[in-house]
């Protein structure tokens, strides 16, 4: 993707090149996920596998028919398996894909500290730019969401890409075209977001779902990839999706204000001790000696 | 399936029972997600547990496995009690009204009339039509009382009592049983319904057992939750609403039972009497299980059935006239409707595929080469085979892509039969526990010396590296390409299999043998007769003229040579040959129409006519005249499939007309082309069933409880069990008391996944899925290993604790249910690295088969569980 | 470590071990500043440029920091007697405005370490503790459960803060030893001071240290 296309940069000083170029851009792609279609048949997490070229690893039983039981550093998504008792008494067996959220206000990109490590382009999508990272997991910290895996090995972080190759060249990511049910839908966020809302009042309206909503966290300034869910009121339930996520407060501390405090200080302290020496210049041993005389 | 994978998006209304197509069909899955996006369709599940597809659904109930046809008989009754029916279609387009000869019962006791205790088989005369005319509003002929019902059968019978169920009903004995009964030309009929002998009267006696306590007796289904069910499936009929459709889709959770067929026969009768079939969004929707299974049955891989589903000859059929006169059927109907009566062309499509077969060795003057023909004399079905290898019958096997062992039933049984053949041939892309039998666990060195069968194991090519066609349950014809050509030595199947006749006739030439004829006249006409193209087959399947025909309505002619358009072209004259009638059409002189890939749907209904083809001659919805009124007027005029254009005097559509073409309503005719009577039957008559013209309940041969139905006939009376040394059954009192049943996942496809990283990586290891509160009670936690018995063998795995397998009550008893997937043998990935136990799933199940279609009953036997 | 006697030169400060274990903890703290600095704040970032790059300052800040550790460990087992907080030190403290104004004849005498070197000392000895602990957190974070994520945010505002600490400390240290106090940078490089300095400085060290003559 082209320099002008970032709309932001991890730890970067002064402002992001295309800052200005103004763009039409329907609030960037989306990636819906229609939980209440969804067969949990993994097609998606095989795509993404293929896609990627990353191998196949051996797996052990663990009472699910989850696959294993996080994403990896080359297993970008997953679907979680929960059975669940609904409120009104019903049986679920809920399925959700689990991967990054390409949030509008990423966690990752803002406790990185490294320039150019990770960056949000202006279609939304939040990539990692190995050749960039340092390795510190900053950005594990920072994720609400428990994204971004460490590869031990070669001491890099990855995260699903939005398949941003693919995006970047007019099509689908891997998921979405392997998705049988068509639970999977992409195009912009304004068109997907709508798309996510009439279905979830369909459900609203047509099912047993009285609670159906869509899942778009405000608290990290929304996500790129939102969900349509049977329960919004518990999303929790779904393999443990955050319910009100943001960015964790003390890295908004430790990037914001806490930031500017420490520089200020180091700052104020490399001055002080200046003026102190312009004031009172250094500790003066002659006179000290004349004086014992 | 009567409709296709597309029209499912076109229903309002899903019962989806005996499968599990979010598993098993994620990709035609789509479909029902569909009608439930687009019309806000509903969708009942009825399964053992709580599926992938459950998952999804409006309603689901958890079902005993092998209850099924309670279940559905209970449906029955409520349609009938609260008038959820399409009348109109039911007098009009099934044997409702058609009066049923004296002297049939019904089994109240268990037994239709006419069952013969030694023989274990019925005597079906009375499961027949009466002669006569149209008797509506005319009052029922005195029947005499002792034909009424089974009670009055037995006092007529001088009291021997329920038990005795040797003799027919009074009047049996006056039948002649040497003839075979055949349908009566004219049959009598009440249009009103209200004879006691007209089949909607006796369906209506025979479900009236089928109260909701008795469902939920025999389900484990709670009444109330049962009669929710009912009420929204039948919901599409309410208030005399024709509009709305409901479609039917099943699996093998339906046809593994020893009851199978007569499940299916249940749902198809609730479908006709709901005016379901025909009509887009309805139909009777059997998903197939492997990729081009539906192109193996239509080609015959069966013992019972040529291809096109024409019979099979049998040794009574001394000449070609006699299984002409045995196979063509004659219409049977009020004399004042129509019937097309499509199989009245047996000859047509049966001399055609014996030109095909015999070539110019089969003229007219030698019977087409009907001698050359196998006739068979009992049943050679798949468990048969196995019977019959492991009683030293069949000596020697070739199997291709068929993993027999892993298949079973009972695989032990299996696996002694293959150690005691000569020889066994297994065409495979990996090796697998069948060519490995002699490796199986339990088989020490020692015993290995003693096994003296020659194992020839022949490296063949994968799906994707053969070209030819798989038709899919939507019995479209789609031919493929090669995307890369089979590895090192490995052969494609048609070269393996033409080299061998190649050789055999070659024998035969040279060394002669007992009637060498049918081997050496066979036509083998190919470019390449070593490796034919599939090209070739499947033209010559298509069918061509061997002569210049003309079509004397219309004028138009065929040359000699000239691929045929269609099967309406086939002769039995000699002139036409067809390897498969029903999908001449495929291939004609314009081109294969199985290559076409045409995205138009102009009607929106999911059509796609340019897309492939569809046998029948291109026709995506079967029997879909029966998509309108008697008038010809579409039930919903927003999804019309076909309808009667009355400025053209033709029938038009959408879709291919199902119907003779030109025959006005006013004429009636039957849109049930295929049956003699023209339309549905509610009631099978004479052999169309071994066990019954209206399905009854039966419990699985191994079964927690007595049919509260009939205590003393608790199962299929005509079912067989084979019973050699190695076939044992279980009973509750032998400690046998956890229903088990078997099934497929996702993430695997049966017994060659295991060998493919990436689905092992997915699910690697085997399980069996059992309730919580079963865990609780023996003390087990999931991923702890558990030892499953059945009367036949034990399965090791680890214990997969979930709460979508409820405790049921039974019969007033708690039952437990278990359900293990099939996919783990003793040769794989995971095997080879010694991180199973290395046993098959089908070391558990009963050598039982169904009477009609011969599916051994692989769901719903019993188990006992241990810690291991 | 035991008080010298005066050699020719002058009184020695600190013994060729001592300057070897401050120029350790020094220069490893100075390398884990500077890395630290660069992953801080976007505007320093360069730094990591000159430490061998991005992912090279990620991989050795923590080793150094190990090391580092083990310095402080070191000079927390020669030092701490002498660093005890005494009664001198209390009255040192409260004379503390005159000792930055260079009115050092007001300030009440010291011993070996003033109090203000003691203050560094003890902000450092604790600082790293802090820094020890939130360090091996940051450095797998992956091994706190998700259920305990906020224990990795913690620990980066704690090191953060810790280090801020020591670099306010450290400014003032390196401050005072180059700038302020004359023959400050030679005790710690040669390791020793003219009588004078001691007696001026340290005058109760000094005291002691010549009367064993």
């Amino acid at each position: 993707m082209q320099t002008l296309q970032i709309k932001a940069i991890s730890g970067h000083a002064g402002p992001v090149p295309g800052h200005d170029a103004q763009r039409e851009d329907a609030g960037g792609v989306c990636k819906v996920i229609d939980v209440t279609t969804c067969i949990g048949c993994k097609a998606c997490e095989v795509a993404c596998v293929e896609w990627n070229g990353y191998p196949f690893h051996e797996t052990t039983f663990d009472n699910t028919y989850q696959t294993m039981p996080d994403t990896r550093w080359n297993y970008y998504n997953l679907i979680r398996f929960n059975e669940h008792q609904f409120q009104d008494g019903s049986f679920g067996w809920l399925m959700r894909k689990d991967q990054c959220m390409h949030c509008v206000d990423p966690g990752c990109l803002r406790a990185c500290p490294a320039d150019g490590a990770i960056v949000q382009y202006t279609n939304g999508i939040v990539d990692f730019r190995q050749e960039n990272c340092v390795g510190c997991e900053y950005c594990v910290t920072g994720c609400p969401f428990n994204i971004p895996k460490f590869n031990s090995e070669t001491k890099k972080v990855f995260k699903c890409t939005l398949c941003s190759d693919r995006v970047n060249v007019g099509l689908e990511p891997a998921c979405i075209k392997a998705c049988p049910t068509g639970c999977l839908h992409f195009g912009t966020k304004t068109d997907m977001k709508e798309l996510a809302e009439n279905r979830a009042r369909q459900l609203r309206n047509h099912t047993s779902h009285k609670n159906a909503g869509v899942y778009d966290p405000q608290g990290v300034g929304g996500t790129q990839v939102i969900y349509v869910l049977h329960d919004i009121t518990n999303p929790e339930a779904y393999g443990g999706l955050p319910s009100n996520p943001r960015i964790p407060l003390l890295v908004r501390l430790w990037k914001g204000p806490l930031k500017w405090l420490g520089n200020l200080a180091m700052f104020g302290g490399v001055i002080g001790v200046v003026l102190h020496y312009l004031r009172y210049g250094p500790k003066e041993l002659d006179k000290q000696a004349e004086q014992q005389k | 399936m009567t409709n296709g994978w597309i029209d499912i998006k076109n229903t309002d209304m899903m019962l989806i029972m005996g499968g599990n197509p979010a598993e098993c069909h994620p990709c035609g899955f789509k479909w029902p997600i569909e009608a439930k996006r687009q019309r806000n369709a509903k969708m009942i599940v009825v399964d053992p547990r709580f599926t992938r597809t459950a998952a999804t659904a409006d309603m689901f109930l958890q079902i005993r496995a092998g209850a099924d046809i309670a279940f559905l008989g209970g449906f029955i009754k409520y349609a009938l009690d609260n008038n959820r029916i399409n009348k109109e279609y039911l007098v009009h387009f099934t044997n409702a009204p058609f009066i049923i000869k004296q002297g049939f019962k019904l089994p109240e006791d268990g037994l239709y009339s006419g069952f013969d205790a030694a023989t274990q088989a019925y005597d079906k005369s009375t499961w027949n039509y009466e002669e006569g005319a149209n008797v509506t509003g005319k009052p029922a002929a005195a029947d005499s009382a002792a034909t009424l019902s089974a009670k009055g059968a037995a006092q007529g019978r001088g009291g021997e009592g329920q038990g005795d169920q040797a003799q027919g009903p009074v009047g049996a004995k006056a039948i002649d049983s040497r003839t075979p009964a055949t349908l009566p030309a004219k049959v009598a009929y009440d249009l009103s319904l209200e004879h006691p002998r007209c089949v909607y009267q006796l369906l209506k006696k025979h479900y009236s057992r089928y109260t909701p306590e008795m469902v939920a007796r025999i389900t484990g289904i709670p009444k109330d939750d049962f009669l929710k069910a009912a009420e929204l499936f039948t919901s599409i009929r309410k208030d005399g609403d024709l509009k709305k459709a409901g479609t039917i889709i099943y699996a093998v959770g339906w046809t593994q039972h020893s009851f199978g067929t007569q499940i299916i026969r249940t749902a198809a009768m609730l479908q006709l009497m709901l005016g379901n079939v025909g009509r887009a969004g309805g139909g009777v929707n059997a998903l197939r299980g492997h990729s081009n299974i539906q192109g193996a049955t239509d080609m015959a891989g069966v013992f019972d059935i040529l291809p096109g589903y024409l019979k099979m000859p049998n040794v009574a059929d001394v000449d070609l006239s006699t299984y002409l006169k045995r196979t063509t059927p004659t219409t049977s109907k009020p004399s004042e409707w129509d019937s097309l009566n499509y199989w009245s062309n047996t000859p047509k499509f049966a001399v055609s595929f014996l030109k095909a077969m015999y070539g110019d060795s089969a003229t007219k003057a030698n019977d087409f080469a009907f001698h050359y023909l196998p006739k068979i004399d009992r049943k050679y079905s798949w468990a048969e085979i196995w019977d019959d290898m492991y009683r030293g019958i069949v000596k020697g096997l070739v199997t291709f892509g068929m993993n027999g062992v892993m298949i079973g039933p009972n695989s032990q049984k299996n696996i002694e039969a293959l150690k005691k053949a000569d020889w066994l041939v297994v065409g495979e892309i990996y090796p697998d526990e069948t060519s490995e039998f002699w490796k199986s666990p339990g088989i020490t060195p020692e015993m290995m010396k003693d096994i003296k069968t020659v194992v020839y194991r022949l490296p063949c090519a994968g799906f994707a590296e053969k070209d030819g066609t798989f038709v899919n349950s939507a019995r479209w014809l789609q031919w493929k390409d090669i995307a890369l050509p089979p590895p090192g030595q490995a052969k494609v199947d048609q070269e393996i299999l033409a080299r061998v006749f190649l050789k055999v006739r070659e024998l035969y030439k040279k060394e002669g043998g007992k009637f060498p004829d049918p081997i050496l006249n066979t036509a083998w006409n190919y470019t390449d007769p070593q490796n034919p193209s599939l090209a070739e087959v499947a033209k010559e399947i298509n069918g061509r003229a061997l002569a210049d025909i003309a079509d004397t309505k219309t004028g138009e002619t065929i040359r000699a040579g000239q691929q045929l358009p269609a099967f309406a072209w086939l002769r039995d004259d000699g002139s036409t040959l067809c390897g498969n009638w029903l999908y001449s059409g495929s291939w004609t002189e314009a081109g294969a129409m199985i290559r076409r890939r045409g995205t138009e749907d102009p009607s929106g209904l999911g059509i796609y006519p340019n897309w492939a083809w569809s046998w029948p001659a291109n026709r995506r919805v079967l029997y879909n005249r029966a998509s309108c009124d008697v008038s010809g007027k579409p039930w919903d005029p927003e999804r019309r499939q076909v309808w009667w254009n009355d400025t053209q005097q033709r029938w038009v559509g959408n879709d291919v007309p199902d119907i003779k073409v030109d025959s006005p309503p006013k004429d009636h005719m039957g849109p049930f082309i295929m049956n003699a009577e023209g339309v549905g039957r509610i009631f099978g008559p004479l052999a169309a069933f071994a066990d019954g013209p209206f399905p009854e309940f039966y419990e699985p041969i191994e079964s927690p409880i007595t049919n509260p139905l009939h205590p003393n006939q608790s199962t299929n009376p005509v079912v067989k069990k084979f019973d050699s040394a190695i076939d044992k059954y279980g009973t509750t009192d032998q400690g046998f008391n956890i229903v088990c049943t078997t099934y497929r996942l996702t993430e695997h496809y049966h017994y060659w996944t295991k060998n493919n990283p990436m689905n092992v990586e997915l699910v690697p290891e085997p399980f069996v899925e059992m309730p919580v509160e079963l865990a609780n009670e023996m003390g087990l936690k999931g991923g702890e290993k558990v030892k499953v018995s059945s009367a036949r063998g034990h399965y090791i795995a680890k214990a997969m604790v979930t709460r979508r397998i409820k405790p049921m009550i039974v019969d007033g008893k708690t039952t437990y249910q278990i359900g293990i997937p099939i996919h783990w043998g003793y040769r794989g990935i995971q095997e080879d690295r010694g991180k199973t136990a290395l046993n098959p799933a089908n070391l558990l199940s009963p050598a039982v088969i169904d009477p009609n279609a011969y599916t051994p009953e692989f769901k719903g036997f019993l188990v006992k569980l241990e810690r291991v | 470590m035991s008080e010298t006697a005066p050699a020719d030169e002058g009184i020695v400060r600190y013994t060729f071990r001592e300057r070897v274990m401050h120029w350790l903890t020094g220069f490893t703290y100075l390398y884990v500043l500077i890395s630290g600095l660069a992953f801080y704040t976007p505007h320093l970032y360069w730094l990591a440029a000159i430490l061998g790059g991005g992912p090279t300052a990620r991989f050795w800040h923590p080793w150094i920091g190990v090391i580092f550790t083990i310095a402080i460990e070191w000079m927390r087992q020669t030092w701490r007697h002498q660093m005890r907080i005494t009664e001198t030190d209390r009255h040192w403290n409260r004379a503390v405005r005159k000792y930055i104004e260079n009115r050092d004849d007001e300030v009440p005498p010291s011993d070996r370490f003033n109090a203000g070197q003691k203050q560094f000392y003890w902000v450092m000895l604790v600082s790293t503790i802090f820094l020890l602990i939130s360090g091996i957190v940051m450095w797998f974070p992956e091994l706190v459960p998700w259920s305990l994520r906020s224990v990795r945010s913690v620990a980066v505002v704690v090191h953060e803060i810790a280090a801020l600490v020591t670099i306010g400390a450290f400014i003032i240290h390196v401050y005072m030893g180059l700038f302020v106090v004359p023959e400050g940078f030679k005790a710690i490089v040669r390791g020793y001071v003219s009588p004078q300095w001691a007696r001026m400085h340290h005058r109760l060290w000094f005291n002691r240290v010549t009367s064993r003559e």
